[in-house]
């Protein structure tokens, strides 16, 4: 089990009284494409906040290569630089262009020079299809654009892992396909990713784990194509109906 | 009627005897004030923002308790700061900062120099009024900002430094504005201490020459003066940092589908040749 890059174990997650995540387990390995799954409200995306310490989990533990980052007093940011994240709502900064937008974090956190940090920026920025649009503001550009340098600005922090926090929900749909492409794109290089989706066909046809969840729970998890062509819980079998047939 | 306008060109004359003996005084208060206001304005922004950042650091529960203890503390400290100073008028703020310092050390210690005491009143009253501008300023981002800085491993100072202050500062450059003319206006009160401002020539004018009336007419036009510059400066620095509208294009987008060019390939976009519409069209011009 030690060639895990992140181990959750036990991971509990309350607001106030109410709980949102009941005794949480999975494994990321390095190349997984983990996506999870389940309705609204099931608790995915506060799963995946909790991964990055956006959240602090009520208990269990988060094991990055083997040290538990949950623990109190841990300092996240060396982690979080790590572990890279992209958000249903994009969060570029907006008083930065796309390029800037690219190189702060490498400059800032990762002490690579400006030339180092533009260069890099550069090469994703490319990789996403976004080269022409450097220049431009965040506010000048559409959903699936923004999205697309989002991802640009996670990877040009060399992420072990990349978590994708409902990445086309907020998007049109004519823009969820250039996004999606992208991420197909990432995950046939071999990067590990950690994806919360509502794009079935995503789960099923890129991912190699499937993690589905209802009520705080994992309900089931496993191959995408056992789960999604032999589901074995009830739930399960209705949250696929209602996707699949409708 | 005839009344109006034989006061009206008295007073004129009047202004222009008072401008060729006193108009070197008066640019010379005018200059002083503009002095005190900016730098006041200045220094009291970095104050503001300053205390900003120290009350908004991100206290959790799960912290040790002497970090938790301290943070607690100081936004004690900045709230009664806040509560102090704005609550109370600059002119005896400055009463009691300028005597102050001699009553309460025994007449040891004294404020050298009246622009230097007049410079602190200023800064820390506007410092306190910008401190909770500023904490509104911060709250009116969108924590998604935050939480993206976060994401890719800024701590709390890098977070605000690059991200979070350069935004809030647009937010706040009207109220930034709003401080500077009130401050430009309100240093008339530093004739208490003795500070050579605008206002301080005007009583030294009058006392002089018995002119109350024009002297108060220049004071009006020359405040007018340096407020309006102001504003039409702010204005531009307004505009100069929302940057400009248009971007340079480097290459087209190939991931993007520009709109209208999606094709059908049972019956074609609606200027193709396979398009039935195309083709009636056509037919129609020929018959």
């Amino acid at each position: 089990m030690s060639d895990a890059i992140l181990e959750i174990n036990h991971l509990s997650k309350s607001f106030g009284t109410h709980e949102v995540l009941t005794d949480i387990d999975f494994t990321v390995r390095p190349g997984d494409v983990t996506s999870i799954i389940g309705a609204s409200g099931s608790g995915k995306s506060t799963l995946l906040r909790c991964v990055n310490l956006l959240e602090t989990p009520s208990s269990g533990e988060i094991l990055y290569h083997g040290t538990d980052v949950a623990r109190r007093g841990f300092d996240a940011t060396a982690y979080r630089a790590k572990v890279g994240m992209v958000f249903q709502s994009f969060n570029l900064f907006n008083n930065m262009t796309v390029l800037k937008n690219c190189m702060i974090g490498q400059m800032i956190v990762g002490k690579k020079s400006k030339e180092e940090a533009e260069a890099n920026a550069l090469k994703y920025l490319e990789k996403v299809g976004m080269t022409p649009y450097i220049n431009a503001r965040p506010r000048q550009l559409s959903g699936g654009q923004k999205q697309r340098v989002a991802i640009a600005r996670a990877l040009a922090m060399d992420p072990e892992v990349l978590l994708f926090d409902e990445p086309t929900s907020a998007l049109d749909p004519e823009m969820v396909g250039e996004v999606l492409n992208v991420m197909r794109a990432l995950a046939d290089e071999g990067m590990t990713m950690l994806v919360v989706t509502h794009e079935m066909a995503f789960a099923r046809d890129v991912s190699n784990h499937v993690v589905f969840m209802a009520n705080g729970v994992i309900c089931e998890q496993g191959d995408p194509k056992e789960v999604f062509v032999n589901p074995q819980k009830e739930e399960t079998k209705d949250f696929l109906a209602r996707f699949l047939n409708g | 009627m005839g009344i109006f306008f034989a006061r009206c060109s008295q007073l004129g004359a009047d202004i222009v005897t008072m401008w060729a003996r006193y108009g070197s005084q008066y640019l010379g208060g005018m200059w002083s004030t503009l002095k005190l206001a900016v730098l006041g304005t200045a220094i009291g922004c970095l104050i503001g923002f300053l205390c900003g950042i120290l009350s908004t650091i991100p206290c959790a529960p799960q912290d040790n308790p002497v970090k938790r203890f301290f943070l607690k503390l100081i936004r004690v400290i900045i709230r009664v700061y806040v509560e102090v100073f704005r609550g109370t008028p600059m002119i005896l703020q400055a009463v009691f900062i300028f005597y102050g310092l001699p009553y309460f050390s025994g007449n040891v210690f004294h404020w050298g120099n009246v622009f230097v005491a007049s410079l602190v009143v200023v800064s820390i009253n506007t410092g306190a009024y910008m401190a909770e501008s500023v904490r509104g300023g911060f709250l009116s981002i969108d924590p998604g900002q935050t939480e993206g800085a976060k994401a890719i491993g800024m701590n709390h100072v890098q977070t605000m430094t690059h991200v979070i202050i350069p935004q809030a500062f647009r937010v706040l450059l009207p109220q930034i504005g709003n401080n500077l003319i009130i401050n430009i206006k309100d240093t008339s009160v530093m004739f208490i201490i003795g500070y050579g401002e605008l206002f301080s020539i005007h009583r030294a004018a009058v006392g002089a020459s018995y002119l109350y009336f024009p002297s108060a007419a220049i004071e009006m036009v020359a405040y007018l003066c340096m407020t309006l510059a102001s504003s039409i400066i702010l204005r531009w620095l307004e505009h100069k940092m929302d940057g400009d509208d248009n971007y340079e294009l480097v290459a087209a987008d190939q991931l993007v589908g520009a709109a209208g060019t999606y094709t059908s390939p049972k019956s074609g976009s609606p200027y193709d040749e396979q398009s039935k519409e195309f083709k009636r069209k056509k037919g129609g011009e020929q018959a």
